[in-house]
């Protein structure tokens, strides 16, 4: 695909035509015109249009699914709550795809983040934006972290759509037995996505570091598949539980603190303390390699 | 670049790793700078008569908190899911618990499981278990009397004080107790009593139960076994607050389409070690103190109650990790034989259990010699 793409990569251009007057329009405006353009080019890509497409359609398929079923009688607790409320679709959807699909999405686009350039041959045209090479990674996270933020909402959106259409709504069961509002619900399914994308976010920062280290975004990208695989299979011996707090898989499910009464704010407070320090430390070490290598390519 | 500048640059992620297990390990090295605690002394007698006191008084401070159960019996482990209220997944690796307690009479003792929640809510006369797995709520019968927190047997299945009261109850007369090292339990300074077994028989080394300085409430049960450092079986709080939690925690209404059940005790009173489960199965003592045995006549009922246990969890993991483990478990078991017959023994750093071929069952945290004498006398 990289061949049929023409060398003067987009956003390259949009740096150098940006930068040169833009001097005198301050940083800040250089800076979002650049993220701006980064996030159209994100979100105009044929491959990652047809992940976020399977990322919409998983919710409803879940939905169908338990439509299907749910006439069956004496059926499982999920199943019976999600077809008691539609909105409950929103959390099963999240519990479904948290541990593997959002992340694929989410690697695939980080770990292409700077891989990519180099191996089309762009990051040196990116580069000679007096912008930084500082503020440069900066900006290719926070196009990450806008990514994160889309896609759990589009699967929080679908999934809520999908519910809505194939099952009543009305006030939610939380897992503690208390009913809620249906307001109040929706507004737990915000929470919900917040943290999702926060540790998706997380993900993204380990993935954009594999990403300055190599000039081969597949490599990036199955690297961070392959941890986030590892580190699954690793929370599930029971000898290794000890490693467990330390995983970053082990926190993303702990979103399910939104449906507890009272909202279990402490587990999931950890969780964003451990996202955070995975955060830090893989943006310290991208920003170590890519400020600090030659840039051939 | 030059390197010098390159070599700055790498000390930043080096900075960044160091400062996040800093703050990772923060709580451990606080409370090791702050050092022991130190508590006016009291002796032992003194602490224990004045916690009993306290705890039959029914005169417990409100509180909330956070409960976390740990055993490494040695059990042979693996993968279990499921269902995280059986008794028997309890009997390997961590769990947690959340307990509010606004009264005798107002009580919640919460489970959380992966998109999953058990509950089990005291509000006056009205006892419920909700198991959101499952979507039951079961209202239990026979509604403790007001009073004493003895009277809620349920809600303080797990918790440390009924492990301390359980410790206390069996220690008996041969037992020395004294008082440790002034310990840190859920940042609150705490005595520590040990009661040591003085019978050669049992596996237990000691069992350490820490009293809040200020309440007197136990915060935290260790039972070690012999030859470990480690302790076998844990239940302790990870943190408490001692002030009147919010009155929603004890309010619950059976949600719109759950089932509604009632029943006169909730299968979650099987308490955290497989020994009480045993027991309802069957009822005879051998020995007393710390040797003291249960034998039974091996149940049907152990394998069903495994089985019932196994249809229960209709969670999205599914239950065979319970499955599994009592497969494994039986599949541990040594054959062994004497002069009171033969059977099969299964071995764990705390507790032994001996299955005879004659169909019984002994069981108890002793040596297997205590079992084959229990056995020996019919």
């Amino acid at each position: 695909m990289s061949n049929h793409e023409p060398p003067g990569h987009p956003s390259a251009v949009a740096v150098g035509t940006g930068a040169a007057p833009g001097r005198g329009a301050g940083p800040a405006r250089a800076a979002a015109r650049l993220l701006a353009s980064e996030t159209a080019l994100t979100f105009r890509r044929p491959r990652h249009l047809a992940m976020l497409g399977v990322l919409a359609v998983v919710p409803v398929l879940i939905g169908v699914a338990v439509r299907l079923v749910a006439g069956d009688g004496d059926t499982g607790s999920i199943v019976a709550q999600v077809a008691g409320n539609g909105l409950v679709l929103t959390f099963t959807a999240f519990f479904v795809m948290l541990p593997l699909a959002l992340p694929l999405a989410v690697s695939v686009v980080a770990g292409d983040a700077v891989a990519g350039e180099a191996s089309q041959g762009t990051l040196r045209y990116l580069l000679t934006a007096p912008a930084g090479r500082g503020r440069l990674l900066a900006l290719k996270y926070a196009n990450v972290v806008l990514f994160c933020l889309a896609s759990c909402t589009l699967v929080a959106v679908s999934a809520l759509v999908a519910g809505l259409a194939l099952f009543p709504a009305g006030p939610v069961t939380l897992l503690s037995g208390t009913t809620v509002p249906f307001a109040e619900a929706l507004l737990r399914a915000g929470v919900a996505v917040l943290y999702a994308s926060a540790g998706m976010a997380a993900l993204g920062a380990l993935a954009l570091a594999f990403s300055t280290l190599t000039e081969n975004p597949v490599g990036a990208i199955s690297a961070t598949v392959v941890l986030v695989v590892v580190s699954e299979v690793l929370a599930a011996i029971p000898q290794l539980s000890a490693l467990r707090p330390f995983l970053l898989t082990s926190w993303w499910n702990a979103f399910d603190g939104v449906l507890r009464a009272p909202m279990d704010t402490g587990r999931m407070g950890t969780g964003l303390l451990v996202f955070a320090g995975y955060g830090v430390i893989s943006g310290a070490f991208a920003w170590a390699r890519f400020t600090s290598r030659d840039v051939t390519s | 670049m030059r390197n010098g500048a390159r070599a700055v640059k790498w000390g930043v992620p080096i900075a960044a790793v160091a400062v996040v297990a800093g703050v990772a390990a923060a709580g451990p090295v606080i409370a090791a700078v702050q050092g022991d605690p130190s508590l006016p002394d009291r002796t032992a007698r003194e602490l224990v008569a004045d916690a009993t006191r306290k705890w039959q008084s029914g005169q417990l401070p409100p509180m909330s908190g956070t409960i976390v159960q740990t055993a490494s019996l040695g059990l042979p482990t693996l993968p279990v899911a499921g269902d995280v209220t059986s008794p028997i997944a309890l009997l390997a690796g961590s769990h947690q618990a959340k307990v509010w307690y606004g009264g005798p009479a107002k009580v919640r003792l919460m489970v959380p499981g992966e998109m999953s929640e058990t509950d089990l809510i005291v509000n006056g006369d009205q006892v419920w278990w909700w198991n959101s797995a499952a979507n039951t709520a079961t209202r239990v019968k026979g509604a403790p009397p007001d009073g004493k927190p003895e009277a809620t047997p349920y809600a303080s299945a797990i918790t440390p004080q009924q492990a301390a009261e359980e410790a206390l109850r069996a220690a008996g007369g041969d037992t020395e107790i004294t008082v440790g090292k002034d310990a840190t339990v859920a940042g609150r300074a705490a005595y520590e009593v040990v009661l040591t077994p003085k019978d050669a028989g049992s596996l237990i080394k000691d069992v350490r139960v820490a009293l809040d300085g200020e309440t007197l409430l136990p915060l935290r049960v260790q039972v070690y076994a012999k030859g470990t450092a480690e302790p076998a079986f844990e239940v302790g709080f990870d943190s408490v607050t001692f002030s009147p939690p919010a009155p929603e925690n004890f309010a619950f209404t059976p949600p719109l389409g759950a089932k509604v059940e009632e029943s006169t005790v909730p299968s979650f009173a099987h308490g955290p070690h497989g020994k009480d489960a045993i027991e309802n199965a069957a009822p005879r003592v051998v020995g007393d103190g710390w040797d003291r045995v249960v034998v039974a006549s091996v149940p049907e009922r152990l394998t069903q109650d495994m089985a019932a246990t196994a249809d229960k969890a209709e969670s999205w993991r599914g239950s065979n990790g319970v499955t599994s483990l009592t497969d494994g478990l039986l599949k541990s078991a040594t054959p062994v034989r004497g002069e009171w017959g033969s059977g099969r023994l299964i071995r764990t750093k705390l507790v032994s259990v001996l299955l005879t071929d004659d169909g019984r069952l002994v069981a108890g945290a002793v040596t297997p010699e205590v079992l084959y004498a229990a056995a020996a006398q019919k």
